[in-house]
């Protein structure tokens, strides 16, 4: 494979860690990454499988993001949940997603939810970890449904249900209360909705809204914001500052619009033909 | 040393494999766990490796996953390299091969058992470390702890299919009772030259031992059950 | 199984009597009232203990205490310092006076000086002279009399916020006007709502409820409480100061 640059090779750059190991013996801590403290959820049904998640996103107590997308997208009938830190996530599912794609055109065939599942596998377990990603794996393929969970360290399960993330516990009691086999489509995602607004009211690290997605061999539905059942409720008061309210020591008024004068110097215009 | 790593997914486990006249059988509990959450309640912890050779997992699940799929992997490529089907031992000589040789990152305790046609059915144990040990019979994970007194003292050699699988699922269960990372329901499968046959016992309907009684025959005093009130809180 | 081998070598135990419960607290003073509140939930790590656990109690007719930090720690200082508060009442035969109170609570604090309340006061109401105070705590005693002061979980969120909005800090006036000392209590009142609104928004550990204690200095009118949703009169003396709460609901998830 061609590398972009002769001076940098492919994969992860480990130039800093030496330097970042001194800083971190020095007492300053190491950046925080933005983690998906998250609630994930995959439950098979008649038709196919349903992958529901949360949308928050958050920076230890802090919320980075409100409505972010956890559903990932690998193929069009194969999708991923992704729990943990949110760049592990989005960059392994990305990956494997450009993998899938290259291995659909050059093995003419649609590729099988177990060849994501073996990819996504043997990344995580060569990374023994490093890489933070939690991941519910759903989809349909030649060979039917099928639903996986790939833990940060590579192992995988397959199961007709499965919730990850820190908000695991709570949406698996209600999966564990009230799943059954052969549920119809509607049954479905009322279930995956309630897996995941238990993970949202009960764990600190999920929250906001509920995201769904719906594969069947026919054709994939992600339903975006599926149900919102922490809108944003409206402010007493509206906080519009009085133009000049912040005071400045210097004012410099400078043209951003620049005009040029250009002299062509000799030679004949270029032939497009 | 603690040879997990934090966070990882583990097959606090038992697992067993027994050898008899015309096969192997081989069994294992159902229950994976990250810490003292039960990640899932009915893993199948008996790997296929080749049509006649299957291994039994325990230790870290995705060390034992990935050492399982390299086997695979690599006993396909010998199938097709020799027109035959591999012998037990050449399957468990690549587990060994593999455990021995990163035993500084693995975690994994693996028993391989089947049936070849050169020597017929066989079991080899590889514990931690990566050493190799065939045996008539061998048990691991960290149920195996509590059960190898039974297994000296009830195992005899000659017996059959059906006293084989008895025996099986009966040691397990006892493991599963005390071992509180082993437990949810016992898969087995018998190996002979005909081929695999699955078995399966719900958690429900596992064979019971002695589970204990009322300390000296009943409660001590009667129990005050009327006029119970729950207490007022302030 | 144990592992004989890590036994072989001394191992250190360490039992940790604290933990942190969350959520947030906040007070502002007025010309002649005070705001006290916090939000009701409890919560350790990402579990919530309870949707309902009060931060903010009234001591007397013209002191509310608001604890937050270790809720055991809270729950027991609050106790105590009420505790005290009642031998005064029967000593001297009268509510114990701001300023004294505060001054209480600093020699409470700082007698557990190495083994501290693992918990921020903020305590609000009328002073003797009949204007609104706060007074603010660190765990160990030390203490000042502000105008504003937010404490807790989200005290990194919600200060500045104040200090914007009360302090008008960063804002300058229009030309030939200036900003008012101390705020009007329907404007007061917003500014607290909308603090809490905004910190369960943007941290995990606060929501669920929001509790604000109003007290009144002695003979004031309601200022525009009598419209306010929610509001309830806990009052126990007869024409001295008033004190009031208002309760509201926050976000659950």
């Amino acid at each position: 494979m061609p590398s972009a640059s002769p001076f940098n090779g492919p994969g992860f750059d480990f130039t800093n860690q030496v330097r970042n190991a001194f800083i971190l013996e020095k007492g300053i801590p190491l950046p925080k990454a933005t983690s998906t403290g998250t609630t994930i959820v995959g439950c098979l049904f008649n038709g196919g499988v349903i992958l529901g998640a949360d949308t928050r996103a958050t920076e230890g107590p802090i919320v980075a993001d409100k409505n972010c997308e956890k559903i990932h997208y690998i193929t069009e009938s194969i999708r991923c949940c992704g729990a943990g830190t949110a760049a592990d996530t989005e960059f392994t599912t990305a990956s494997i997603s450009s993998n899938m794609e290259l291995h659909a055109l050059s093995t003419g065939r649609q590729p099988r939810v177990v060849t994501a599942m073996t990819m996504l596998k043997q990344y995580l377990f060569r990374y023994q970890g490093h890489v933070g990603a939690a991941l519910v794996l759903g989809g349909v393929d030649s060979t039917g449904s099928h639903l996986f969970t790939v833990a940060p360290h590579g192992s995988t399960d397959k199961l007709p249900y499965v919730t990850m993330g820190s908000g695991s516990l709570a949406a698996m009691a209600v999966f564990e209360s009230y799943w059954k086999a052969d549920m119809e489509r509607e049954e479905a995602i009322a279930l995956v909705t309630a897996a995941i607004s238990a993970g949202i009211f009960n764990d600190l690290g999920s929250g906001s809204n509920v995201d769904v997605c719906v594969i069947t061999a026919a054709h994939t539905e992600m339903l975006r914001n599926y149900s919102k059942p922490n809108e944003r409720v409206e402010k007493e008061r509206a906080y519009r500052f009085r133009p000049g309210t912040t005071a400045w020591k210097s004012e410099e008024i400078r043209k951003l619009v620049v005009s040029e004068q250009v002299t062509p110097i000799g030679g004949d215009a270029m032939d497009t033909d | 040393m603690n040879r997990l790593k934090a966070g990882e997914v583990n097959l606090g486990t038992s697992i067993m494999a027994v050898q008899f006249d015309k096969g192997v059988v081989i069994g294992a509990d159902s229950r994976t766990t990250t810490g003292s959450y039960i990640a899932n309640r009915v893993t199948d912890k008996l790997t296929h490796i080749h049509d006649r050779i299957y291994c039994c997992r325990s230790g870290s699940a995705a060390d034992t996953q990935a050492v399982a799929d390299n086997v695979h992997y690599y006993l396909q490529i010998y199938t097709q390299l020799n027109g035959t089907p591999p012998p037990v031992e050449v399957a468990a000589g690549m587990f060994q091969k593999i455990c021995y040789e990163n035993k500084d990152a693995l975690s994994a305790g693996i028993i391989v058992a089947g049936w070849d046609k050169e020597v017929g059915p066989s079991v080899y144990n590889i514990p931690l470390g990566g050493g190799l040990f065939r045996q008539p019979w061998a048990i691991g994970g960290s149920g195996s702890t509590y059960v190898y007194g039974y297994c000296d003292a009830t195992y005899q050699d000659g017996w059959g299919r059906d006293e084989t699988v008895d025996f099986v699922r009966n040691t397990l269960a006892l493991a599963m009772s005390r071992d509180g990372s082993s437990g949810g329901v016992i898969r087995m499968c018998v190996i002979t030259e005909d081929g695999v046959e699955r078995m399966f016992v719900p958690g429900n309907e596992l064979p019971k031992f002695w589970e204990g009684r009322e300390v000296l025959s009943g409660p001590a005093k009667k129990l005050v059950t009327e006029g119970v009130m729950p207490m007022s809180v302030e | 199984m144990p592992d004989m081998a890590a036994l072989a070598h001394p191992q250190q135990r360490q039992f940790n009597p604290y933990s942190e419960n969350g959520g947030t607290i906040l007070a502002i003073a007025g010309a002649d009232f005070s705001v006290i509140a916090g939000d009701t939930r409890q919560s350790e790590g990402y579990s919530i203990q309870t949707r309902y656990a009060p931060k903010v109690f009234r001591l007397t007719d013209r002191a509310v205490l608001a604890v937050n930090g270790f809720a055991a720690d809270g729950n027991m200082f609050v106790k105590k310092v009420k505790q005290r508060l009642e031998w005064y009442r029967h000593a001297h035969a009268k509510d114990m006076p701001l300023r004294a109170i505060a001054r209480l609570i600093q020699t409470m604090l700082y007698a557990r000086r190495f083994f501290p309340y693992y918990v921020y006061n903020i305590l609000g109401g009328i002073e003797e002279d009949g204007t609104g105070a706060v007074y603010s705590f660190d765990p160990v005693g030390s203490y000042e009399r502000e105008a504003c002061r937010a404490a807790g979980a989200a005290s990194s969120l919600v200060q500045p916020f104040l200090d914007n909005q009360i302090y008008f800090k960063n804002q300058r006036p229009a030309a030939g006007t200036s900003h008012p000392a101390h705020l009007p209590l329907p404007t007061v009142l917003s500014i607290v709502i909308d603090s809490f609104t905004s910190a369960t928004e943007r941290h995990i550990e606060v929501g669920d409820g929001l509790e604000m204690y109003v007290v009144l200095a002695k003979g004031r009118t309601l200022q525009g409480l009598e419209g306010i949703r929610g509001m309830q009169e806990l009052t126990a003396t007869e024409d001295g100061e008033r004190v009031f709460i208002v309760r509201r609901d926050l976000k659950r998830d």
